[in-house]
């Protein structure tokens, strides 16, 4: 792509929230017929940086120009009609209206005044088809459909608007791999159609796969750009952390067989989405999920903290049965657990709400006396929890909502330590955060466990599976269908067990990004 | 352009002032100015009497809104309020007509009369998960048909009790009407609920986000539940305080409390979406919409007008700040 004109370049942009500073005199330069990859850690600045490429923020300072022209985008409308078209990492579809609706929705076909719905079903199945997803019925509500196939409605909703520059943010966070290795296929397809992309992921091994060139923020500025490949992994990451990179998974302290089975479950079924599932987790142990995305690893933990109704089967604490009934019984008293929920923004917090009301939300039983908080024993706590977690934080009374992912991921993590949890369930906790703050909680996690926690641990990342888990429960259609121990977790069984071919080598050809 | 300027006023600001929220200051700022307009009118807008008179007024409203609050920073609506205060007012008379047992028990009795149509609401919402609009609507209309049974239809014939005329006009204190004292209580009482219980945090963190709240070990339906009971119990204790004021309670006295009483915690700036919104502000709301009444009554409006303007001015004042700011 050396020697192309750049299609689109944005010179000096700055943009601030309130005191903290998101962009400062940031630039990028996106040329067309072209993988452009963006790394960085959480709150370094990509997410503003787009933001005000596909018209959601506008810039404070700064000038952005389109073929030469300099341009400045009023809405998102208007970022579209240009061509710019952004796939955010929050889902934008609406749950109750079907595939083709949210796939139009913007500019439905019409015909008298009314929507067309023969076009507007042809316009969504060529969208579909060009995502390579052609599997999806375009008359499937929205809601009906797991994660990772919204994600491809997601895509086909921006290929149906014919961008220039298709930018993604973590749009592969949700997916499983055989749709990231189809989603990828249609992204080389795009670049050899001339489009530009914008590719943001936490995923090296997806940048090094896709990107031309590479851009690295840090603080909001740009501090390197690179073709990809000319550096290693390690120089990037340094790059990106501004600092000494190695070891991001603690050490595993290796089998202990004294320890004692903390939570049980025995044949636990729900509906027909958990299937005789049967596990031990003992103190000091961290047991992982593994298997394709929506095998019911998220509700296997639900069923544990007590939220599912209609739940049979035995789930049982230090070997005695217990019926939960809701998270309040799960989360007090003698069972002492703890659910990180898959969906910080929804699940975990009231982003609204300041850091401290956050920190402290889970815990009000504890730190208060007769109903009325005890402020200074709050304070103590919120500080060893903010000390502990190394939460970076403008102070304790701003909102949430204010804090980068990593940090508001520390803070739903910290919200649950304050109660000192003896069991911990985890629910895809590192979706959408950076390196830096994903090793923190790698060590975070062993740090518990050698403190006699005992912890269940999905993940949607073979990685981490393998680097922080000393057992790993591989399911697959509601059952666990594989137990990997110790050496035997590799990249290789996870992904062979996840499909449930293990054994007959005849399976059916799925393109995993390795 | 105003931003600024505001920000440049706000730097100059004690500390308490900066940090209030605009909404409040507003609703302040209002209340100032329409008193100053009535003075334009009449001199005797801006007398000692005639404000104390109108706080007097105000905290009828104020102990029935303050419970209105509670629901609405949960997201929820108590739409039963107008027979709550009406059952509240009835059955404390209607006690009192049972010899000196009755007249002691009768501000209890009809207060309990309140909580109870409050936790019907509160077990429909929390338990059964049938909206609020609905559920208060319905038992609404239940208090009412119950309360015509029982008067038959006419103005009821029992009468206050000392007591409840003591509490709404009478002085403890030279000067400060007991109803303004009971509103301070109550108000006092509520801030602190709010500000320093682990229950007023639970109400905001289940007005915001109320799965996260439940994810977080809160018993949500406890909350709901004590949270429309209150609003039933203040509701009644409200309609106690009326009849008191009017030695009698009568037929649909509570009309003319609802719309008041969710006007005066929306212009007070509380989300009538939940989980955002200071008592101070609903103290300011009650009052903005007190003395609007109060002037628009004076100055001889006819009702008709009077309820066009009364609209018009909410609708207008929420325009003027109701609205989020643009977060681009």
């Amino acid at each position: 792509m050396d020697g192309a004109a750049p299609l689109f370049r944005m010179e000096g942009i700055s943009k601030r929230y309130g005191g903290v500073r998101a962009l400062e005199k940031a630039d990028l330069t996106v040329t067309a017929g072209g993988i452009h990859a963006i790394l960085g850690e959480n709150g370094a600045g990509k997410s503003t940086l787009i933001k005000v490429m596909a018209g959601v923020v506008a810039p404070d300072e700064g000038t952005m120009t389109l073929d030469g022209r300099e341009v400045s985008f009023a809405s998102p409308a208007a970022a579209n009609q240009a061509g710019i078209v952004c796939i955010f990492q929050e889902l934008s579809l609406i749950p109750e209206l079907s595939v083709a609706d949210n796939i139009v929705i913007s500019d439905p076909p019409k015909r008298f005044g009314m929507i067309d719905r023969k076009a507007q079903r042809r316009i969504a199945e060529e969208a579909l088809a060009r995502a390579g997803a052609s599997d999806i019925h375009p008359c499937a509500l929205v809601k009906d459909l797991p994660l990772s196939r919204r994600q491809m409605v997601e895509i086909a909703k921006a290929l149906a608007r014919k961008p220039r520059i298709l930018i993604l943010d973590e749009a592969t966070s949700a997916l499983t791999a055989a749709d990231v290795a189809k989603v990828f296929e249609v992204l080389k397809r795009l670049r050899s159609e001339g489009l530009a992309l914008l590719y943001i992921s936490h995923r090296m091994n997806e940048i090094a796969e896709l990107a031309d060139h590479c851009t690295v923020f840090r603080n909001g500025r740009n501090v390197a750009s690179y073709p990809a490949g000319s550096k290693s992994d390690n120089e990037v990451v340094e790059l990106m952390i501004g600092r000494e990179y190695s070891h991001i998974f603690p050490p595993k302290p290796g089998p202990t067989a004294a320890a004692t089975t903390v939570l049980e479950a025995r044949n636990l079924s729900w509906a027909d989405r958990l299937d005789n599932i049967s596990l031990s987790v003992k103190a000091g142990e961290v047991v992982g999920l593994g298997g394709l995305d929506g095998q019911g690893q998220r509700e296997l933990l639900l069923a544990f903290f007590g939220v599912l109704r209609g739940l049979s089967g035995e789930i049982l604490i230090d070997g005695k049965p217990v019926s939960i009934a809701s998270p309040t019984a799960a989360s007090h008293g003698r069972i002492g657990m703890a659910l990180i929920p898959e969906d910080r923004k929804t699940e975990g917090l009231m982003l609204p709400m300041t850091v401290r009301e956050n920190l402290s939300f889970a815990a009000l039983d504890r730190l208060s006396k007769g109903g009325i908080i005890d402020r200074a024993a709050e304070q103590r706590l919120i500080d060893d929890m903010v000390g502990l977690l190394a939460i970076k934080t403008a102070g304790l009374d701003i909102p949430v909502g204010a804090l980068s992912g990593g940090n508001q991921q520390k803070v739903v993590i910290a919200k649950w330590l304050m109660r000192q949890p003896r069991i911990i369930l985890l629910n895809d906790p590192t979706r959408g955060i950076d390196v830096g703050t994903k090793q923190e909680l790698y060590q975070l996690m062993r740090k518990l466990a050698d403190a006699g926690a005992a912890i269940l641990f999905y993940s949607t990342d073979y990685d981490e599976l393998i680097g922080c888990c000393d057992r790993v429960l591989v399911l697959y259609d509601g059952a666990v269908k594989r137990e990997l121990v110790g050496a035997e977790i590799t990249e290789h069984a996870l992904i062979a067990s996840a499909l449930n071919i293990h054994g007959e080598g005849a399976g059916p050809k799925q393109g995993v990004g390795a | 352009m105003s931003e600024t300027t505001l920000g440049g006023i706000a730097g100059r600001m004690p500390k308490f002032l900066r940090r209030a929220d605009p909404a409040v200051v507003t609703a302040f700022a209002c209340i100032v100015i329409l008193l100053l307009l009535g003075s334009l009118y009449s001199r005797s807008f801006l007398s000692p009497e005639y404000l104390l008179q109108q706080l007097k007024v105000a905290s009828f409203l104020g102990v029935i809104a303050t419970g209105m609050m509670l629901v609405i920073l949960l997201g929820q609506i108590d739409l039963s309020v107008p027979w709550s205060v009406a059952t509240g007012a009835m059955m404390a008379c209607a006690a009192a007509a049972y010899g000196p047992v009755g007249v002691a028990l009768a501000i209890p009795f009809g207060v309990l009369c309140g909580v109870a149509i409050g936790l019907v609401n509160g077990i429909g919402v929390a338990y059964l998960r049938i909206p609020s609009m609905i559920i208060t609507l319905a038992t609404n209309a239940v208090a009412q048909g119950l309360m015509v049974v029982y008067t038959g239809g006419f103005s009821p014939q029992d009468s206050a009790t000392a007591a409840m005329r003591y509490l709404a006009t009478g002085f403890t204190i030279p000067g400060v009407p007991n109803a303004v004292i009971i509103w301070a209580l109550i108000g006092a009482a509520m801030v602190f609920v709010l500000t320093r219980t682990s229950f007023g945090r639970a109400v905001y963190g289940i007005g915001n986000r109320e799965r996260a709240a439940y994810l977080s070990g809160i018993d949500t339906r406890r909350i709901v539940l004590i949270a429309f009971a209150v609003s039933g119990g203040l509701s009644a204790f409200g309609g106690v305080l009326l009849a008191g004021y009017a030695s009698k309670a009568a037929q649909s006295m509570g009309d003319a409390y609802l719309l008041p009483s969710i006007a005066a915690v929306v212009l007070g700036g509380t989300s009538i979406l939940g989980g955002r919104g200071s008592y101070l502000g609903t103290v300011a709301g009650v009052i903005l919409i007190t003395l609007l009444q109060s002037i628009l009554s004076v100055m001889q409006m006819p009702e008709a007008g009077r309820q066009i303007i009364y609209g018009v001015v909410i609708v207008a004042m929420l325009l003027l700040y109701g609205r989020a700011p643009a977060s681009r």
